[in-house]
């Protein structure tokens, strides 16, 4: 707050400036989701601004759609399963680079967190050449451990990071008191992280559910998830039924977000920084 | 502290048990690692050396596909529109991102930090192909951009904003403007306050305390934003292929295509470029990020 003491009594103009900046930017952000919105309530199937007759007909016309009601369907299934998976392996990848003392610990750290490094569209058709050399391309489980995959890094990051914030006497109370190390860790040290776990949950889940690069190759004509179906159509198609879709989307995206919310509502992000010099509790 | 007070373990069982513990929780991950990503990029790199004639691969050990790519006025022009564009997009997600960084930074009310900081990672949350999408009907002929400019009188007919360079890059910045705004304002959050009043104490105004502190110390925030956008901007794919039009055909489009046309030599070695160049571009970066950090 010590910055406020300096600040004049009237606004200088250089912070209207920047007051009318960060506004169009604001704009510039939030345009793209909002005009899919608008969009999708547009009567007429070509875009047109502003759009001239309101009508819920896509809406009508996407819920006949069965493809993507059975890739949307297939989607969740498949970031459900690969987020529990890279939760589980990850979580435990986690505690050991936080809490033992590795060999080269920071080179382990950073060969695990390299997918996320590398280009997706380089890992997708890797990932495709190697699993029809081992002619496992038809099969779920190479679907599945491409997604794990993708998101583990993400896990590791998020729950190291908050691992390492944690005040490890704790465990040791807990295991001078005489509880093992699992249930050490299930009662004292998960419980500590589980705001950590869940973002990165929730991130996992998201980011799986939006992979198109690493999946493309992965997937058949009938078997497509929801982001490679709506790319594959918008290659042909531009009507308004993918802005119906994607608004649902846009829907789902802010109940996750109302829900990352309610979960930090009054608590501390190990990895959101504060300002300097301001106190911390 | 534990081990004070338990009894004592035998030295040989204790030195394998610190090794075996963490062996055995990292083991699902390497394996993981191992299968999905050590693997597939050995086979990415072994066909990089085979190569692809008169619609047939041969298994050879060759640098054919490497010498054609190399030597190839086509393919130079591929990596030039890559780098070109990425620059561009890095540049102007600077631009934007740096003054809407300094804003959450400055901003003192938590409510409104919070909104803005809500609104600025917001979009993560949704798919790159719904917002490519919606950029595409934003930039359209007859969307609201060309509406607006139209009804300003700054054009007399539409002018095409999409299906080519211009809006891939407008919606390239769109898509890594967070990761942009996120090192920066890290970086400002990070400055002791003391410094600027120390400057402003000593008579400085805004705009020399701007210039002479807080900008330099907020470079090496500038520099990890700069490198996020330029190497996500060298690996987009979705984007590109969307709102491209056939006319910003980049790396990950090529190797896309010849992978499509089942010429893997030639994906294959695509890639190997496009990994060369990520490498030089992450460790160039790198380099500055130190360089900025002692100043």
């Amino acid at each position: 707050m010590a910055a406020q003491a300096h600040r004049p009594a009237g606004t200088p103009w250089r912070y209207i400036v920047l007051g009318c900046f960060t506004v169009a930017a604001s704009l510039f952000i939030i345009a793209p989701l909002a005009i899919v919105v608008l969009n999708s309530f547009n009567n007429v199937a070509y875009t047109v601004f502003p759009p001239q007759e309101f009508s819920t007909r896509w809406y009508a016309n996407l819920f006949q759609q069965d493809i993507f009601y059975a890739a949307a369907w297939r989607s969740i299934v498949l970031a459900t399963l690969s987020t529990a998976i890279a939760l589980v392996i990850g979580v435990m990848a986690a505690y050991a680079l936080v809490r033992y003392r590795l060999p080269a610990p920071n080179l382990i750290k950073a060969f695990l967190l390299s997918p996320i490094v590398l280009p997706k569209i380089v890992l997708g058709v890797a990932l495709f050449m190697f699993f029809v050399r081992v002619r496992l391309i038809d099969n779920y489980s190479s679907l599945l451990v491409t997604h794990v995959l993708v998101i583990l890094p993400f896990v590791i990051a998020l729950v190291s990071a908050s691992l390492a914030n944690f005040d490890w006497t704790l465990q040791e109370a807990a295991m001078d008191l005489g509880a093992g190390p699992v249930r050490t860790f299930f009662r004292v040290i998960l419980p500590q992280i589980s705001l950590s776990v869940a973002i990165a949950g929730v991130l996992a889940f998201i980011t799986s559910f939006d992979q198109v690069e690493t999946t493309i190759f992965m997937v058949r004509t009938g078997s497509n998830t929801l982001p490679v179906e709506v790319f594959l159509y918008l290659q042909k198609w531009q009507d308004p039924t993918i802005a119906a879709l994607s608004t649902l989307l846009i829907l789902f995206a802010i109940a996750l977000l109302l829900l990352i919310s309610v979960m930090v509502r009054g608590r501390k992000l190990p990895f959101i920084p504060q300002r300097a010099g301001e106190a911390t509790p | 502290m534990s081990a004070t007070l338990s009894a004592p373990v035998p030295a040989a069982r204790r030195i394998r048990r610190r090794w075996l513990s963490p062996l055995l929780l990292l083991l699902p991950t390497l394996l993981v690692m191992a299968y999905a990503f050590i693997a597939p990029l050995a086979t990415f790199f072994e066909y990089s050396f085979y190569r692809f004639r008169r619609g047939r691969l041969e298994q050879v050990f060759t640098l054919d596909t490497y010498s054609r790519f190399l030597f190839d006025d086509y393919y130079h022009l591929i990596i030039y529109d890559t780098l070109r564009m990425a620059a561009l997009v890095t540049v102007l997600s600077l631009v934007i991102g740096y003054p809407l960084a300094y804003a959450l930074h400055r901003i003192t009310r938590p409510s409104i930090q919070r909104f803005l900081g809500l609104l600025i990672f917001t979009p993560i949350l949704v798919s790159v192909v719904v917002r490519s999408y919606g950029w595409i009907i934003l930039l359209s002929d007859q969307g609201p951009v060309n509406w607006l400019l139209l009804r300003l009188g700054i054009i007399a007919e539409p002018v095409a904003l999409v299906f080519n360079l211009f809006g891939v890059v407008i919606s390239l910045t769109h898509v890594f403007l967070p990761f942009v705004v996120f090192p920066i304002f890290t970086s400002l959050q990070r400055i002791e306050p003391e410094l600027k009043e120390a400057a402003e104490d000593l008579g400085a105004g805004w705009w020399t305390t701007f210039r002479r502190v807080t900008f330099p110390l907020s470079l090496p925030g500038v520099v990890a934003g700069a490198q996020i956008s330029f190497t996500l901007a060298l690996g987009a794919f979705v984007t590109p292929a969307m709102l491209g039009g056939g006319r910003v055909f980049v790396l990950p489009l090529q190797v896309y295509n010849a992978t499509s046309e089942i010429n893997w030599p030639v994906a294959a070695v695509g890639g190997m470029v496009l990994l060369i160049i990520s490498t030089i571009a992450v460790a160039g970066f790198n380099r500055a990020l130190k360089y900025s950090e002692v100043r």
